[in-house]
């Protein structure tokens, strides 16, 4: 390839194979975001009178984003840590450690899952802006969180299952996906 | 006895690997209880971390990022960069510093960078005969000016966290970008004279001419989000929309290059990356609340007081500290964990939060790249095919200027805060 003209290598791939229609949630409210944010901007620029309801309503759904977003991140085992130690580990510890860790987010995201739904019965205030109850932003993070857990239980299984060198050169290769 | 325990937990979940959003969350769910607080603090301040309107423009600038890496904006401005820099000595190492700057000026993290651009460059070096080390360490090097020149992704978490204008951060950071490429293309002097490195062509203004206008409508992408926000047009969480509208007006429009499988694809990488940031920003705010609450920065900031009372003595171990951390923590976490804890001893001797904040962030890029964790060389490394030991060696000699320019950030304050004095104070 003639690197001063023409398409390069790294082109965005349209490879969307491991999307689902459990994914099509967050996508809308990802599109959905992007929308309100722009019709912020539009009102402000275009018609010099920006609508008051979308910076509240963008918060919550960036909030939704969030937690929504992060069930991904633990299908795909992507949440953000730090991976130095497996590079030192005998290949013995390896699986016992993956397999603690996995069990750990699973119990954090299930306590946190129910702390969402104590915490949704606590609120009993609307949004400031719209007439909707803020405890439905709640129960979504709630929600979100208990099926964070129940993907982190699966990961768990699946670990299980796995030899412990095939879990130790998967670690030893990290991906290098997310920021 | 709980606030020690609080960190100690969190040093161990983070060394195991345990995610950081998680070992955030659970060392301070731990000191809650024991504490006997209301277990509902967690969630509550979790939530509450994460609904800031700033934070708004992660995703945005993340989807603008990916956007603008695609190869019909990246080879253009390639070609551009090319023809402006390729007749001096060194060449294609100049080129690539100055194609890094260009790209600043769209996308906000180096590692993104890394992955759509460098691998532009590190083939066309390959191409003209420069060798692997050479090619690999230049690009590594100059990918970390991308979240320093605006936009940047970790401006707008330390400007969350520390409670700072992230326009005056953003503005902030243009001359240090500058004067990192600077003191990189000093760098491939030294080797182009040394090495006997070919120049590239001759100065030939009617090929400037002919890739500018190839590389116009991408090139405009800078004017629009740096221009924006240096005029106070935008907000950063505005310009963050613009971009994205302007990427996919070059993407569908223009060029033609997108479909709807490609958004669908970028779409969910840009979900599953903003929502892992978003996630520890959450989980960091409930930690910084309980340090907060306790004085504990109070407490480290005497310590360190007790040290010294010059402010540069004491910027020096802040920067000492921070380094270390960064070789071994993600810049988000280390961001999000740092600020709380240092960021009243910077207040309390008198240092200018945006001033700090430039050289937090330009202290954590090195640590992309050096070892164990240099995000930076592992992308480098997977595009290049070059190991990642040779990658780690090829940019040891790349750290020299950038380290030069770090101290000359710290010592001489002006050069960050030169801008935002004038636009904003």
């Amino acid at each position: 390839m003639d690197s001063e003209t023409g398409a390069g290598p790294e082109e965005i791939s349209d490879d969307i194979s491991d999307v689902t229609l459990l994914d099509i949630p967050v996508l809308i409210i990802f599109t959905a975001l992007l929308l309100i944010v722009a019709l912020q901007f539009f009102t402000r620029y275009v018609l010099n009178d920006s609508l008051g309801w979308t910076e509240e309503i963008a918060r919550y759904f960036l909030i939704m984003l969030g937690f929504v977003g992060a069930i991904i991140c633990v299908c795909r085992d992507s949440h953000i840590r730090l991976e130095f130690l497996y590079h030192y580990l005998p290949i013995l510890w390896v699986k016992p450690l993956l397999l603690a860790v996995a069990l750990t987010g699973a119990g954090f995201w299930g306590y946190a899952g129910w702390l969402g739904i104590e915490l949704a019965l606590r609120t009993n205030a609307n949004m400031a802006s719209v007439n909707v109850p803020k405890s439905y932003v709640y129960y979504i993070v709630s929600g979100s969180c208990f099926v964070m857990a129940l993907y982190a239980l699966k990961n768990f299984m699946a670990r299980r299952r796995q030899s412990r060198e095939d879990v130790a050169a998967e670690t030893r290769n990290p991906s290098v996906e997310t920021m | 006895m709980a606030l020690l325990l609080l960190l100690v937990l969190l040093g161990v979940f983070l060394a195991l690997g345990v995610p950081v959003a998680v070992s955030l969350g659970l060392s301070s769910l731990v000191y809650i209880l024991i504490e006997g607080l209301p277990d509902v603090l967690l969630i509550h301040r979790m939530i509450g971390g994460i609904d800031s309107f700033p934070l708004l423009a992660i995703p945005f600038f993340i989807l603008a990022g990916y956007l603008m890496n695609t190869g019909g904006i990246t080879t253009r401005i390639f070609a551009f960069a090319r023809a402006c820099f390729g007749w001096l000595p060194g060449g294609l190492g100049h080129v690539n510093i100055g194609a890094s700057v260009i790209f600043a000026g769209m996308s906000g993290t180096a590692v993104a960078d890394a992955g759509g651009l460098g691998s532009v460059e590190i083939k066309a070096m390959r191409d003209a005969g420069y060798d692997a080390d050479f090619s690999v360490g230049v690009t590594a090097a100059s990918s970390i000016i991308g979240p320093i020149i605006p936009p940047s992704l970790p401006l707008v978490i330390y400007g969350v966290m520390a409670s700072v204008s992230i326009g005056e951060l953003f503005v902030a950071g243009i001359v240090p970008g500058l004067l990192m490429s600077l003191s990189l293309v000093v760098m491939v002097f030294y080797y182009a004279r040394r090495r006997g490195y070919p120049r590239d062509h001759r100065v030939d203004f009617c090929r400037i001419w002919v890739t500018f206008r190839g590389a116009l409508l991408p090139l405009l992408t800078p004017v629009i989000v740096v221009g924006g926000i240096v005029t106070g047009v935008f907000t950063p969480t505005e310009a963050a929309i613009a971009a994205v509208f302007y990427a996919l007006f070059l993407g569908l429009i223009v060029y033609r290059s997108l479909n709807w499988r490609h958004l669908v694809r970028v779409s969910m990488d840009t979900i599953e990356t903003s929502a892992s940031i978003l996630m520890i920003v959450g989980a960091a705010a409930v930690f910084a609340w309980i340090l907060t609450a306790n004085q504990v920065a109070v407490l480290l900031g005497d310590s360190l007081l007790g040290l010294s009372e010059n402010r540069y003595v004491l910027l020096l171990i802040m920067m000492a500290l921070v380094l270390v951390i960064g070789l071994f923590m993600e810049t988000i976490a280390a961001i999000t964990i740092l600020v709380p804890v240092l960021m009243p001893v910077v207040v309390a001797v008198g240092i200018d939060p945006v001033h700090f904040g430039i050289l937090l962030i330009l202290n954590l890029m090195l640590g992309l790249l050096t070892p164990p964790v240099g995000m930076v060389l592992f992308v480098l490394s997977k595009v290049s095919g070059v190991g990642f030991e040779r990658c780690v060696r090829a940019t040891i000699p790349f750290l020299v200027p950038l380290v030069a320019v770090l101290l000359l950030l710290v010592f001489v304050p002006q050069t960050v805060l030169w801008i935002p004095d004038m636009l904003y104070r």
